[in-house]
């Protein structure tokens, strides 16, 4: 299965001096970039994309994977501190992790969110290694109707979790969808939406436009609450590692994290946020005392770091077997490979093996190195936190524009990004969410394509469409996903009735 | 305050117009020479997407426009008309710092596009307007020094 050759190559790309540099100070910008509230994994790696256009595809995506991981750990930091997540993963950290920080054992937070964050890494980066594989040999046999089986499954799994209301989350994955339509048609050569420029000719450009998304409309809606001073006490920042007693008595918690962070990254879509809620209410839900959670107790603080960080390995199953991003930090990090020239999907792993394999060595060594760099780092990156809007405000944004301006030599690709920016923060605004407008985008030109291949190959017969025993079980796998909430509800509701009336 | 109700049902009839608007425009698509006759026509995906997007925007809009509530009854947009100046204002430099980038060049911007988000954020402390621009020249090192753009 594992082609030795490949392996040797990988080591080589990794422990190459300037590869290391950049893996240690990816984890330092991530941290940083993690730990500011409001700038999460896409933003960080969105931001570092420019910098990548001037690398080799191993350090540049080494780089970025380092920054992807250490920013989820990041927001751990200020959840923990001050009681404000860094990141949407984090949410669920506040609860426990600012409870105990505020009785003086902040040291302790800390040191269990780190070993949870890199136990759940190295969990799912080992699922990575293993299953990544295995998927793309089976998902090289696919054809136009299980791609676009897969890309309806990841657009429906993120709509369903991205917000309250279906229709608005629909509404704006259909969005982003139609978004990719501009430009030449890829398979007749019809010039769609292109207004009469010739920029347009290739489509709205995916990188702007996911910068745009996520970091321009970060810094509008940051803007707003620009004056909030951020003051904590930093008394109690040293990190306490857990002894070998406490990991004992949590592994159950540990692993059970580990491996539900892991799935729900695989799912094409959900986020380290929804893994991070997940776990935690799976650990609530499994708790003795479930009323001792969000007073700031261990199990509180373990379940969602350990399940956000094992998110990262989960979410590049998808990204890098089929090209469907498992989360939206993922869908930026496929811009990353787009500026390499390399097209994530099984086809990469029989073309070039060799980094492949750098990207699952580089991934253990980042949550190995990030266990020492978090352990003396957290301290300085913690004063962070002080660092006011005001100041991330303008540079964030003149880092944005610069960015893409030096990775396209284009002013039309600047104005694509203040216009996505400014999509994105109306969406926001009005209570949209921007993960299904960001996969959509992505999924967009798979979709397209699977489906109007697939409708030539059906040739007008709906039997034939389904004709596909992948694609079937994809479509019955989203089905269960869809009706599995309501069926639970209704089975627990009948047993409850059942119990109150005997 | 602009109710999240009456913002939703505007965007949902702006989405709805734009469907419609995108759709006229797909019927002109043309496919270039033999390969006009292969396959579905160009029209055929996004005026699927717009048929799709329209109905989910009709969906919102009877949400809405019907009960008044989509989970977010009774709020705002912004949480008060400090914050929707803030934001505005700094939506209209971001803006105007891209429009001064297109005629007066990149430094001019760089220049003036973080003094200016500072006002629209109503920042009065000079060193944060320091403190921006020292970036602000740092930014401009790392890419042309460091990384060879040409800005």
């Amino acid at each position: 299965m594992f082609d030795v050759a490949a392996v040797g190559v990988a080591f080589a790309n990794l422990f190459d001096p300037f590869t290391m540099i950049l893996l240690v100070v990816g984890i330092l910008l991530g941290l940083v970039i993690g730990i500011l509230p409001g700038l999460g994994p896409p933003i960080a790696i969105a931001l570092a994309l420019p910098f990548t256009f001037y690398m080799e595809a191993v350090p540049s995506l080494i780089l970025l994977l380092a920054i992807y991981n250490a920013a989820i750990y990041g927001g751990s930091i200020s959840a923990i501190a001050v009681g404000i997540p860094g990141t949407g993963a984090a949410i669920a950290t506040v609860m426990d992790g600012h409870a105990m920080y505020k009785q003086g054992r902040g040291g302790e937070a800390l040191g269990l969110s780190l070993a949870g964050s890199i136990i759940g890494g190295l969990v799912s980066v080992v699922c990575l290694t293993f299953i990544a594989p295995v998927l793309a040999q089976v998902a090289i046999k696919f054809g136009p109707r299980e791609f676009l089986a897969i890309s309806v499954f990841g657009l429906v799994v993120v709509v369903r979790v991205a917000g309250a209301n279906l229709f608005k989350g629909l509404l704006v994955g259909g969005l982003g969808i139609f978004l990719t339509t501009w430009g030449l048609d890829e398979l007749n050569g019809a010039e769609r939406y292109t207004f009469g420029t010739y920029h347009l000719y290739e489509g709205i450009p995916l990188v702007p436009f996911l910068v745009g998304i996520f970091a321009v409309s970060e810094v509008l809606i940051g803007a707003e609450k620009a004056l909030k001073r951020i003051e904590f006490d930093k008394t109690s920042l040293t990190v306490k590692i857990p002894g070998m007693k406490t990991l004992s008595k949590l592994k159950g918690n540990l692993a059970r994290s580990s491996l539900l962070g892991t799935i729900i990254g695989i799912i094409p879509g959900e986020g380290a946020a929804v893994g991070a809620f997940f776990a935690y209410s799976e650990e609530k839900r499994r708790s003795k005392e479930p009323e001792k959670f969000g007073t700031g107790i261990p199990e509180g603080i373990v379940a969602p770091e350990t399940a956000n960080n094992a998110t990262v390995g989960g979410a590049l199953v998808p990204t890098l077997t089929l090209g469907v991003p498992g989360s939206p930090a993922a869908a930026v990090l496929l811009g990353a490979f787009l500026i390499q020239g390399l097209a994530p999907g099984p086809t990469l792993f029989d073309e070039r093996p060799d980094i492949m394999y750098s990207l699952f060595l580089g991934l253990f060594l980042i949550n190995i190195l990030l266990l020492f760099i978090g352990l003396f780092a957290i301290r300085f990156a913690a004063m962070l936190i002080k660092v006011p809007m005001t100041v991330i405000v303008p540079t964030v944004l003149l880092l944005s524009f610069t960015g893409i301006y030096a990775v396209s030599n284009s002013l039309f690709n600047v104005g694509v990004l203040l216009a996505a920016g400014v999509l994105g923060y109306v969406v926001r605004k009005l209570g949209y969410s921007i993960a299904p407008l960001s996969i959509g985008f992505v999924l967009g030109p798979i979709l397209e394509n699977s489906l109007r291949q697939s409708i030539t190959i059906a040739d007008g017969s709906t039997a034939e469409f389904f004709n596909t025993p992948i694609g079937l079980g994809i479509y019955a796998a989203l089905a269960l996903t869809i009706l599995w909430g309501p069926i639970s509800t209704w089975v627990r509701s009948r047993m409850a009735g059942k119990v109150e009336d005997p | 305050m602009l109710t999240q109700r009456l913002a939703n049902i505007v965007f949902a009839i702006l989405v709805i117009v734009a469907c419609a608007y995108f759709a006229v425009v797909a019927q002109g698509f043309e496919a270039a020479g033999l390969l006009a006759s292969s396959g579905l026509p160009s029209r055929f995906f996004p005026q699927l997407l717009l048929g799709f997007t329209a109905l989910c925007a009709a969906v919102v809009l009877y949400v809405y426009a019907s009960r008044g509530e989509a989970g977010d009854e009774g709020q705002t947009v912004f949480a008060s008309s400090a914050e929707a100046r803030r934001g505005l204002l700094a939506l209209a430099a971001a803006v105007v710092g891209y429009v001064v980038w297109l005629n007066f060049g990149y430094v001019v911007m760089a220049l003036i596009s973080g003094p200016l988000l500072c006002l629209a954020m109503g920042v009065r402390n000079p060193v944060i307007y320091g403190v921006v621009l020292v970036l602000a020249v740092g930014v401009y090192l790392v890419f042309t020094q460091l990384l060879g753009t040409q800005l």
